[in-house]
């Protein structure tokens, strides 16, 4: 009843096994040697290319690099140059004027690019569509009256009110791609959701819906921005732990990491780590309509209970910066004074006390379920114990808690964990505490006039310094209605091959693909 | 009388495989709206005004009736439409007919390489039942059994991937290259059918000691047939009857089952497509993507019930003498 291999069964065995591993020697996934193309992942598929009804960043990083605006952000920066214009020019505050470089054309034989495209363009976000409902990204161009055509190259851009946020919310953003009128004509609104034509400088060759896309460069591009690598393929991986894997292995060249990956993986022989400081903003807060938090006691004794700087130790590794107020330190409007509330649980307990909350009292905490929200509500949790309130977690799938948003749903929140991603202008950042969106993304339903009042006033005001007072003004509302605990601006990471520069923007989500270099040593 | 009994069962099995797809696919389109979050929330970003909100859902379709949903389901489905991609009209016909070869390939790799490594298994076990290679084996393949596949999964990818290079990580292989998609192909199928080997060797042991166990397996030994003779020729063909039926639902799961190892390995197939559809609450393309794989599940099912039929020469006469309908 024993098993006694004969030396031919050892033999065989030694044969299956080495013929295996020369089979796999053979079919090596080696790094990509070849620096005239590169290949990023990207964490979801293309969805949709019409740069008026796009998806997101996925989409948009593609369209930025296919199809060109008047103007374009410069790599790294919130600020943004020349694109298709060869002169912009504010020539009054409801009217900017544009002047076309020459020789700019579409691809697919749709013809040169013209100030009918971009009047075209433009106007197809204050227009209906063919079935009668506006764009998706409508609200970009809200202040746009018209656009003038007043030469073949040349037009003037009118506008129904003073809009300082239009060059980074619409112009240098989606919504201010030059789409080809004919092309849109030609293909018919339902083909451009998957069919890219552009005068930028890159086409995009292939898209495999989930296996992956690639953009060459653009033979007949005649702009000034000019693409570094020859082929660019996307390959969408939406878990991060097999884009890690993947990069190890050398099968990407570029992704986003978790940064706490970033030290392991900076380690590896060709990888480079870049961390980029954020805009979004993290923070916590209750809803000031609910009692006990109608009494502005109790939420500055919450605000002295936890401790931010043990949440940024405990559920970021230390390594994310605290953020002190709404707008992060590379946007107009920073407040660099912003005071930062160090835990004091004496002075928590006597507010509460005076309150009339002596003993404390129950509440709940929404969060969007994942393993970093729950850290940070654990350490709520356990801070906000110690001065005798109880806690009770309630952790939501993403689409269930981004659910809270409508309806007034969020009119039954008690405490919530909020992360939303922010724009490059400030008054995207403060549009969400307004009184009006109380119902919808205002989850502490915090009302004020004059942070109302603030808030339109830097959506008009064209003078930076001014807006930049404007901006402070409003955050120093925010920080006086204690609703609001601000924890962090997050971090963003990334793993590269040593060779490459990435071409990220400074919010992280945001990549020109033609900033993409070879990195000089 | 003997084919129309033939018939009868054949029938009613496939009206009841029809009624199970059917009541699924309803099922499904009632539970996909019960839950909190909508594609307009994921297209337009988590904080979209109310009116861009409800603009989105009536261009999608999502502001008619539950019920209205269902019947337009259905008739669509008729003519062989599956209806479009919330997010860019693409046809969800053709993306789950994109998808549908990687996970069938996928499912039918692992289950037959489940087969090959766990039927010799069996027959090892069964040789010398109680020995150092039964025990080996059945730690083995309990060991398999009980080490959940996204563990197997990173593990594969740990060693194979990332230390030796030997397999790729990502993807399905290069389109019309059967090299590099067999290539594409090994880990996944390794991580899926790590689990099944063991079940398969297990079942299939205790099978075969049963049938080694009746009357004429001691006459064969009487006769001195040769114990291995035994086992493959005489005991392995009556032993393998309850393993089909477990095969046969198993390939279903394997269907659905394939999700994690097509997230994992990011292979485009049909359980990555519709996670990544639930996630963004891409209705078309979870109930189209779900309708087939209920499908296909339910015809495994069917094959298995009626192959097993076939092979049990008692089940098959009764089927064919009508006796017992």
């Amino acid at each position: 009843m024993t098993f006694n291999p004969t030396r031919r069964q050892v033999l065989v065995g030694g044969a299956s096994i080495a013929t295996i591993v020369a089979f796999g020697g053979v079919h090596p996934a080696v790094a990509n040697e070849d620096r005239t193309k590169i290949a990023v992942r990207v964490e979801k598929d293309l969805s949709n290319l019409d740069p008026a009804n796009r998806s997101g960043p996925v989409d948009l990083n593609v369209i930025w690099s296919v199809q060109q605006g008047l103007i374009s952000f410069k790599p790294g920066s919130t600020e943004w140059e020349l694109d298709a214009a060869e002169e912009l020019e504010q020539v009054s505050d409801t009217e900017i004027r544009f002047k076309l470089r020459s020789g700019l054309a579409f691809t697919g034989g749709y013809g040169d690019l013209t100030a009918e495209d971009v009047k075209f363009s433009f106007e197809r976000f204050i227009k209906p569509d063919s079935e009668g409902k506006p764009v998706t990204y409508a609200k970009d161009w809200s202040a746009l009256d018209r656009v003038e055509v007043t030469g073949p190259l040349e037009g003037r851009i009118i506008l129904k009110n003073p809009a300082p946020a239009l060059y980074t919310i619409a112009l240098a953003d989606g919504s201010g791609r030059i789409l080809s009128k004919k092309a849109f004509e030609a293909l018919g609104e339902k083909a451009i959701a998957t069919k890219l034509i552009g005068s930028g400088p890159y086409v995009l060759k292939e898209w495999t819906p989930r296996e992956q896309f690639v953009l060459e460069i653009n033979p007949d591009y005649k702009g000034a921005i000019k693409p570094h690598f020859l082929q660019i393929v996307g390959k969408p991986i939406g878990e991060q732990k097999t884009a890690e894997i993947a990069f190890q292995s050398g099968e990407i060249d570029f992704t986003a990491i978790d940064p706490e990956s970033g030290k392991a993986l900076a380690e590896l022989p060709d990888a480079s780590v870049t961390q980029i400081p954020a805009i979004d903003y993290v923070w916590f807060g209750p809803n000031i309509e609910k009692a006990p938090f109608d009494d502005i006691r109790v939420r500055q004794a919450l605000r002295y209970a936890v401790d931010i700087d043990a949440i940024l130790q405990g559920a970021y590794s230390g390594i994310y910066p605290r953020a002190n107020s709404l707008l992060a330190p590379s946007l107009l409007g920073y407040w660099k004074d912003a005071p930062v509330h160090a835990r004091d649980l004496e002075k928590a307990q006597a507010l509460l006390a005076e309150a009339g909350h002596a003993d404390g009292f129950k509440t709940k905490l929404t969060i969007e379920a994942n393993a970093r929200y729950e850290a940070i509500a654990q350490i709520i949790q356990a801070n906000l114990a110690e001065v005798g309130i109880e806690v009770e977690i309630e952790a939501l799938e993403s689409a269930a808690y981004w659910a809270l948003g409508e309806n007034d749903a969020s009119k039954d929140l008690e405490l919530s964990l909020i992360k939303y991603n922010g724009k490059f202008d400030p008054g995207f950042q403060t549009q969400w505490f307004t009184s009006a969106q109380v119902g919808q993304w205002n989850w502490q339903r915090w009302k004020s006039a004059d942070f109302d009042a603030l808030h339109e006033k830097g959506g008009v005001t064209v003078d930076p310094a001014e807006r930049e007072k404007i901006y402070i003004e409003a955050q120093k509302l925010l920080d006086e209605s204690a609703a609001f605990i601000w924890i962090t601006h997050n971090l963003n990471a990334f793993a590269s091959r040593k060779w490459l520069k990435p071409g990220v923007l400074p919010n992280g989500n945001n990549w020109l693909y033609t900033a993409f270099t070879e990195a000089t040593a | 009388m003997r084919s129309a009994s033939l018939q009868i069962h054949l029938a009613f099995k496939l009206a009841t495989a029809l009624l199970a797809v059917a009541g699924s696919v309803v099922l499904l389109m009632a539970l996909t709206r019960l839950i909190p979050g909508d594609p307009a929330t994921v297209i337009l970003g988590s904080r979209a005004t109310p009116e861009a909100v409800a603009a989105l859902n009536a261009r999608i379709g999502l502001d008619k009736p539950l019920v209205e949903q269902v019947f337009v389901f259905f008739g669509r489905l008729v003519s062989g439409d599956l209806g479009e991609d919330v997010f860019n009209g693409r046809p969800v016909l053709a993306l789950v007919a994109s998808a549908l070869p990687n996970t069938v390939a996928l499912a039918i790799s692992a289950m037959l390489c489940a087969i090959a490594l766990g039927v010799p298994l069996a027959l090892l076990s069964a040789r010398w039942p109680g020995g150092k290679i039964d025990r080996l084996i059945a730690f083995l393949s309990v060991g398999f059994i009980s080490t959940p596949s996204f563990v197997v999964s990173v593990f594969l990818l740990m060693v194979f991937s990332v230390t030796l290079r030997w397999f790729p990580v990502l993807g399905a292989g290069e389109s019309g290259d059967l090299g590099d998609q067999l290539w594409h192909l090994v880990l996944p199928t390794a991580a899926l059918a790590a689990g099944w080997v063991g079940y398969i060797a297990r079942l299939l042991r205790s099978s075969l000691l049963e049938v080694l166990g009746e009357n004429h397996i001691r006459t064969l030994r009487a006769y001195g047939v040769s114990e291995t003779k035994i086992l493959v020729k005489y005991a392995l063909k009556p032993a393998v009857l309850p393993t089909v039926a477990v095969l046969g639902m198993g390939f279903g799961e394997l269907l659905g089952g394939a999700v994690f190892a097509e997230v994992i390995f990011n292979r485009p197939g049909l359980g990555s497509l519709i996670y990544d559809a639930i996630r963004t609450r891409n209705y078309p393309v979870v109930q189209g993507g779900v309708f087939v794989i209920v499908l296909l599940y339910v015809l495994t099912n069917l094959v298995a019930d009626l192959s097993q039929s076939l092979i049990d020469p008692r089940e098959r006469s009764r089927l064919i003498s009508g006796r017992g309908q």
